[in-house]
């Protein structure tokens, strides 16, 4: 996003001149040794995925590849699995992005006052992001635990207790469950964001407000919301692709069951790689989802150059 | 007058609330590590630690399986910090000083890199490593958690270079010092905070790395603490209590590293990876 928003800024500081010293392959220099790097292991891999996804591969004989075209694209799309895929994706994703956007701005808003001990609150609602994944997913099922865990004890107590207890194996709660672990360890991200977001508010439009008598719902949507409006909007953007590629979270939990209830596309590409040992298929999996990441990047550049526009009328 | 006080006391029970579900899992993990096998099973939770079983972390470590991996997660992360800063830094400076063909290329790459699941290369770095000798080995996974990581560090030093006059470098310009050195003597002495942010997120994006981890590598003795801890999942043969007291010392250098860096993180994640 970085550096996609400042080629719309006047070029000032970085556009204005060539580099007066040094050649004009100087940069080159700099620039060279990453961009090989980053080429031989993204580039050429991503670049023999999209041919393994016109062909028929297997893993136990991945030199020998027979091309089929858009075979592999025409039976992801006519399976009813793979459909269930894409549904379970989307409200996963959507869900993530609510959840943590949400949950972060509340958070956001609530640790925006200065009180006695708030670094401290600051720096302990850090811990969910700063807890590896493997060991959030491996503290939460076993907090999930049917017999032991604490989740279900507490249910039980509070005399919502799931059935059996079996959360992780419910395809009902399952992915519920997920997105609770997922939202968690989100929103120290998005509300530290946001929390910085916030004090770009000027306080005297705030006040201003106030005195003016209007309600505190009114002076948040008319102050408070225009100003973090285009970081809300990034931090959906960056929690929608980071969401769209998550893995271990949910295969550590579910490996995407019960029954595919947990399957998202990236669970469903690395189940057919190495369980059904399909390359092609797999990759036609991730292409679908890398072409979704685009689409959603390529619309919120949309939507962004449609409200610079409206502001600027 | 009570109103306010309603709405004092609302604000403190919130913030006590999300302190507490921040916090909670891992103070879990804590109490569940201390407990004996009496209180684990029994029909009511302990909720508290008990610290007559600090023992087991000592246990825990007792037949160096668990330190072999956390030496082995060491490895990669350090390894992974050094080479991700060490490109990152000249690719942020060519980003930020230059203007060159290819830039707004670069940067859009940059930006696609963001998007590409792990789960999805892991299948052609496969068939590279396979080729050059690095499965099984922690310099294959050092390449491979690089080049995931090396995009965001060299936006967050980007971002840090941007930041600096100039006119800095112009005093060095008229000496005629070239542009390597003024990177590496005017700016990079700047720019340590970030520099610092970006290697703590390398690092930790290495140490906590799953899916290269469980699929480059087979030997026990080359495992990193990830994929050791993740076997632990479903597993019923080792107790609880060690499993937890492994994951805990797994994930307490990372809380108290962010913790400990968290104002250079967060300043570097805003100004690099979101702001802009």
């Amino acid at each position: 996003m970085t550096l996609l928003e400042q080629r719309r800024a006047p070029r000032t500081e970085a556009g204005r001149r060539r580099s007066p010293l040094g050649s004009r392959w100087t940069p080159y220099l700099f620039l060279g040794p990453a961009a090989i790097f980053i080429l031989l292991f993204q580039g050429v891999p991503l670049a023999q995925e999209v041919y393994l996804s016109f062909t028929r591969t297997s893993l136990l004989n991945p030199t020998n590849s027979t091309w089929v075209g858009l075979e592999n694209y025409v039976d992801i799309f006519g399976d009813e699995d793979f459909r269930r895929t894409l549904r379970t994706t989307f409200v996963y994703v959507v869900a993530c992005v609510a959840g943590s956007v949400g949950a972060g701005l509340l958070v956001a808003l609530l640790l925006n006052r200065s009180f006695r001990g708030r670094g401290v609150v600051r720096a302990l609602v850090t811990i969910p992001w700063a807890a590896p994944g493997i060991a959030v997913a491996l503290i939460a099922t076993w907090m999930l635990n049917p017999q032991y865990g604490i989740v279900n004890r507490f249910l039980d107590a509070v005399g919502l207790g799931v059935p059996g207890g079996a959360i992780l194996d419910s395809s009902t709660y399952a992915l519920p469950a997920i997105l609770v672990t997922t939202v968690w360890q989100l929103f120290p991200l998005t509300s530290v964001v946001l929390l910085s977001a916030l004090q770009a508010v000027p306080r005297d439009l705030l006040e201003a407000a106030t005195m003016d008598g209007a309600g505190r719902w009114w002076t948040f949507r008319a102050v408070t919301w225009q100003v973090i409006k285009p970081t809300v909007g990034l931090l959906a953007l960056l929690m929608t692709i980071w969401s769209i590629r998550r893995f271990e979270l949910i295969w550590l939990m579910t490996k995407g069951g019960p029954v595919g209830s947990t399957e998202t596309l990236v669970i469903d590409l690395y189940a057919q790689a190495f369980d059904s040992k399909q390359l092609g298929t797999a990759a036609a999996i991730g292409m679908v989802g890398v072409v979704i990441s685009l689409i959603v990047i390529a619309g919120s550049r949309l939507v962004t150059r449609a409200a610079e526009k409206e502001g600027l009328r | 007058m009570s109103r306010l006080r309603i709405g004092v006391t609302l604000r403190v029970v919130g913030v006590l609330v999300v302190m507490g579900i921040a916090v909670f899992p891992l103070y879990w993990m804590f109490v569940t590590a201390l407990s004996s096998n009496a209180d684990l099973f029994a029909a009511d939770a302990r909720l508290l630690p008990d610290f007559s079983e600090l023992g087991v972390f000592a246990d825990a470590l007792a037949d160096g399986e668990a330190l072999t991996w956390l030496r082995n997660s060491l490895v990669i992360a350090l390894g992974t910090t050094v080479l991700s800063i060490g490109l990152g830094i000249p690719l942020g400076y060519a980003l930020s000083r230059f203007s060159f063909r290819g830039k707004m290329l670069t940067a859009v790459v940059l930006l696609l890199t963001q998007m590409l699941p792990e789960a999805l290369m892991v299948v052609p770095l496969f068939a590279l490593f396979n080729r050059f000798d690095l499965l099984d080995s922690l310099t294959g996974l050092v390449l491979a958690n690089s080049a995931f990581v090396l995009p965001i560090v060299a936006l967050i030093l980007k971002g840090a270079i941007d930041g600096i006059p100039r006119e800095l470098e112009e005093a060095g310009r008229v000496d005629g010092a070239r542009p390597l050195t003024m990177l590496l003597r005017i700016n990079v002495p700047l720019i340590g905070p970030s520099i610092a942010a970006a290697a703590v997120i390398a690092f930790f994006h290495a140490w906590n790395e799953y899916v290269f981890a469980v699929t480059f590598i087979y030997a026990p003795e080359t495992q990193p603490a990830s994929v050791g801890i993740a076997n632990f999942i479903g597993e019923v043969g080792t107790p609880v209590q060690t499993v937890m007291a492994v994951a805990f010392m797994f994930t307490l250098p990372a809380v108290a590293f962010y913790l400990f860096a968290q104002k250079y993180v967060v300043a570097g994640m805003t100004a690099g990876a979101v702001k802009g």
